[in-house]
């Protein structure tokens, strides 16, 4: 390891934020975490992150701030602290579950980066971005760790917004400031447990279709997504401030494999409670087709996910890999299968719904 | 020995006298005889042993001599040493390990180093210092200790799934194996079953040996089944095999790779292996429904009486027993096996015999606690499925086309679009038999031959249709009675009777759709290209018409 940095990692107790913070202080770094409201910090095994608010040695220094305010919410003291005393910072705030507005997305990941930006040009900072590798909008086939703007079309405002806050990361490298942009694909447990401290995003999709929800969706059998182990995006993240000189103004992508739509529906159909859901044409999808109760689903939850259902892209990685010190994953249905596995253990997933006679059975029973 | 050493000596020359061997050989006697065990029918099982390193074969020659069989077998001292140095590998091994060492590679070690020798004593002892029989016994001990405990957890298993007589009977062969554990520890490694009596007998006074004639030999009668199943476990424990408590909190339900759940508008199908299908009943199905890998037993079964079927357990026996699931115990895998008498794994029941085998959704359970194996591989089952569904939507949309044809007088169109009719019809009587891939149109009434019924009155009807042609509307009136009388016959005989009517309303052309994409997950799953260009078009336009404007579809519906 490099000698211990003092480093500032923004949205600390987020997935990926409280298991780089974790990281980061088992590394021998000081390590101050910027929070919102949550005063305590829980690694993604579940336990606690060691924290206190006065710089004890051995805990995060928990900051309470807001990146969407200027200068982070902080009164000028803390400011100014942070501005001298710091050899990095890692930029993990954002907002990444989907069916916000867009102004909400905006003001955390663009705005909040702006703000990050501020703090790191203070004192010329060296700033890692946690980006998205799903910047490149729907773009299909080999996507590329040195392009950005392309033209893409976007998902959802959250990639969009995270584009955005990328280019003003660009911007500022442009203007000698060390950075380095770290793009994650979908988040998911654990490489060896799949265990996962939060289920969001693909665990609600997964939710959903697995008790039946709603049976169809519209998409490709060969579409396909990339899920990265958590821990292997912290590692990565960890591994960069170790080496950020070297690391200085790349882009990587900490990605891991490709689980197809078809993996989806063979692994969901190795669990006797699961449903699997049907794959309709998207063309030819018509939310009207759906049950009263399987549209309000659609249009509530599943429809923000709906164009990664026929999206295939695969993501290059070739810079990630100097920095990385774990094998990418390489068997995408084993990890789903794990993941999936861990959700059920955690009674997120699985629990059985009775059917319809059961359920007025019961009833009659009552 | 039954036999004294002349007896031996004189069988043993008049064996050698009759097979050409290489010279300077060891012989032994070995076996039940050499055990001290048999009776007057019993084989003479010699052992020729050849000096030398290169294989001999090991078929077995056998001779009647003196009214005796007598079996001689050749071995090199190669052969022999190879057998003693792999068991000698597994000493101090752990029980799951010891446990997977090959029954016959133990019998052949154990005879050799029970057995009587003949022929060159200073041969066989020097073959036989590469494994020390007390070795030898502790492995025996630990590997017949491991098949008891396998045995004794999956009878724990079968009682806590209320399967009582099932129970009781891998409890007894737990008890055996036991039993030849705690010999095995005594110093008598003979591994048959047969000589299990006289093996204990030779334990006199012990009373473990008294205990276990009691138990094993009890009768229990009615209401009895469990306690007699309780004495057998903890026998089992007190013959020095441990962890066998019946605690059925440690069983926990799991996973079989490559066995996966596909519905098929209401119908549930199980593919193993991605080859066997089964069908479900309703019963079986909402069981079936109820299991989580990972949970404990004992909640799967609380929560399968909830659905109200009777004798969940019984159920969840049987997918133990076909090897759909798994029942561990804390996460080990539970493997019950009567050595000696059957192979390891999972068993497959005789395929079910209904005809046709298949209908609109799938194959119909015969009855509600089906869980029946279809006579046909998973990708043909697949494939004639979705070649049934295409037969009946052929039929539709044919129906439709014939009756514009007669109403505007086109009688050639209502030729061919009739002829289009019955072969639908055809496709889907030999899909739903499992024929596939079909037949081409031209040959499809010729093949009705491949039925094991011939259905001699739609080939009949079949016929008409194929050579009438309406030329006024007398004769349309009657050809459209007859195609529907063929209809409803094929339809009788195909069990499409539930095939949706896909042109009547927005609902059935819907399930009609989602029939087909249930088959397509199946079929991706199995890596089959579906097998027609037809419902490919179908299902990847998602139901809408080519020629149609653009959400006129929707609206005609």
């Amino acid at each position: 390891m490099s000698k211990p940095k003092r480093i500032l990692v923004t949205g600390a107790a987020g997935l990926v934020g409280a298991e780089v913070c974790a990281r980061l202080l088992k590394a021998g770094h000081r390590v101050s975490g910027l929070v919102h409201h949550t005063r305590v910090l829980v690694a993604n095994s579940g336990r606690g992150v060691a924290s206190s608010t006065d710089d004890r040695a051995g805990t995060v220094r928990l900051v309470t701030g807001d990146v969407t305010v200027p200068r982070l919410g902080l009164d000028d003291d803390t400011w100014t602290d942070l501005a001298n005393g710091l050899d990095l910072i890692v930029h993990s705030a954002a907002i990444t579950d989907f069916g916000h507005p867009r102004e909400v997305y905006q003001a955390i990941n663009t705005t909040g980066t702006a703000h990050v930006l501020e703090l790191a040009r203070e004192r010329s900072t060296p700033l890692v971005h946690v980006s998205t590798a799903y910047v490149c909008g729907e773009r299909d086939g080999m996507i590329l760790e040195s392009q950005l703007d392309v033209g893409q079309r976007f998902g959802n405002p959250y990639e969009e917004s995270k584009l955005a806050a990328e280019q003003l990361v660009r911007k500022a490298a442009a203007e000698s400031l060390p950075t380095v942009v770290i793009r994650p694909s979908v988040v998911v447990g654990a490489a060896r447990t799949g265990a996962v401290r939060d289920f969001k995003n693909l665990y609600v999709v997964l939710k959903l279709l697995s008790e039946g929800r709603i049976g169809s969706i519209p998409g490709y059998f060969d579409a396909c997504v990339d899920l990265v182990p958590v821990d292997h995006v912290a590692a990565l993240i960890t591994a960069v401030a170790d080496d950020i000189d070297r690391a200085s103004n790349r882009t990587l992508h900490a990605v891991g494999s490709s689980v197809r739509m078809r993996d989806i529906s063979d692994v969901l159909a190795e669990y006797p409670s699961f449903h699997v859901p049907r794959y309709i044409a998207p063309a030819n999808f018509d939310p009207a087709m759906l049950s009263d109760l399987e549209r309000a689903y659609w249009h509530r939850v599943m429809s923000l996910y709906e164009s990664y259902f026929r999206r295939q892209q695969h993501f290059d990685d070739t810079a990630a890999a100097g920095f990385r010190r774990h094998k990418r994953l390489p068997n995408g249905p084993n990890h789903l299968r794990r993941i999936i596995d861990y959700a059920v253990r955690a009674g997120y997933l699985g629990a059985p719904l009775p059917s319809v006679a059961e359920a007025l059975s019961r009833a009659s029973q009552r | 020995m039954i036999l004294d050493e002349a007896e031996i000596s004189s069988l043993a020359a008049e064996t050698l006298e009759r097979i050409g061997h290489p010279r300077s050989v060891a012989l032994i006697l070995e076996g039940s005889i050499a055990e001290g065990f048999g009776n007057s029918r019993s084989d003479i099982d010699f052992l020729l042993i050849a000096d030398q390193e290169a294989d001999l074969p090991t078929m077995p020659t056998i001779f009647f001599i003196a009214g005796r069989r007598v079996e001689i077998r050749t071995r090199s001292v190669g052969q022999i040493v190879d057998h003693l140095h792999e068991v000698n590998g597994y000493v101090g091994h752990t029980p799951r390990r010891v446990a997977t060492l090959d029954e016959h590679l133990l019998n052949r070690c154990q005879r050799l180093l029970r057995a009587h020798v003949v022929y060159r004593p200073d041969l066989v002892e020097k073959v036989r210092d590469h494994l020390a029989y007390d070795d030898f016994a502790v492995v025996m001990t630990t590997w017949w200790a491991e098949h008891a405990r396998q045995s004794i957890r999956h009878s724990i298993a079968l009682l806590a799934l209320d399967q009582v007589e099932s129970a009781a009977v891998w409890a007894r062969a737990g008890l055996q194996q036991a039993a030849k554990s705690y010999l095995a520890r005594h110093g008598e490694t003979y591994i048959e079953p047969k000589w299990l009596s006289l093996q204990l007998d030779r334990l006199v006074g012990d009373p473990l040996v008294e205990r276990y004639w009691q138990t094993i030999n009890a009768e229990p009668g009615a209401g009895e089944e469990i306690e007699h199943t309780r004495d057998c476990i903890r026998l089992v424990a007190d013959l020095g095999v441990p962890g066998c408590a019946e605690d059925p909190q440690r069983l926990v339900v799991a996973r079989v790779p490559a066995v996966t759940t596909w519905q098929i508008d209401d119908q549930v199908h199980l593919v193993r292996d991605r080859r066997d299908v089964f069908v479900l009943g309703d019963a079986a199905t909402r069981v079936w429904r109820r299991i989580v890998w990972g949970r404990p037993l004992a909640a799967l079964m609380a929560d399968a009486e909830r659905t109200g079927v009777a004798d969940p357990g019984e159920l969840i026996a049987a997918y133990l027993r076909y090897g759909l699931i798994r029942i561990t115990w804390q996460g080990a895998p539970i493997s019950p096996r009567i050595p000696m008498a059957a192979p390891l794994g999972p068993i497959t029941p005789a395929p079910a015999t209904s005809s046709p085998i298949l209908g609109v959704a799938g194959a119909e359970p015969p009855h509600p606690r089906a869980i029946a194996l279809l006579p046909l591989p998973a990708p043909r089952f697949a494939a004639a499925a979705m070649a049934l569904m295409w037969g009946n939507f052929m039929i539709e949309n044919a129906l439709e086309d014939l009756q514009g044809a007669l109403d505007r007088e086109q009688w050639r169109v209502a030729a061919l679009t009739t002829a289009r009719a019955v072969n639908g019809g055809l496709r889907a009587l030999l899909s739903a038999h499992g024929v596939s891939p079909l037949p081409p149109d031209p040959e499809l009434l010729h093949r009705l031959d491949l039925l094991p019924d011939g259905h001699s009155h739609i080939r009949l009807l079949a016929e008409r249709l194929y050579a009438t042609v309406a030329t006024t509307e007398e004769d349309a009136r009657l050809l459209l009675t007859l195609l529907r009388e063929y209809v409803t016959n094929i339809r009788k005989a195909s069990g499409g009777g539930a095939f949706p009517s896909s042109f009547d309303s927005a609902d059935g052309w819907q399930r009609t759709l989602d029939i087909g994409y249930d088959l397509l997950r199946l079929g991706a799953y199995l890596d089959q290209q579906l097998p027609l260009d037809e419902a490919q078009d179908l299902l990847s336009s998602g139901g809408v018409q080519p020629h149609a404007r653009a959400g006129a579809a929707a609206q005609e519906t």
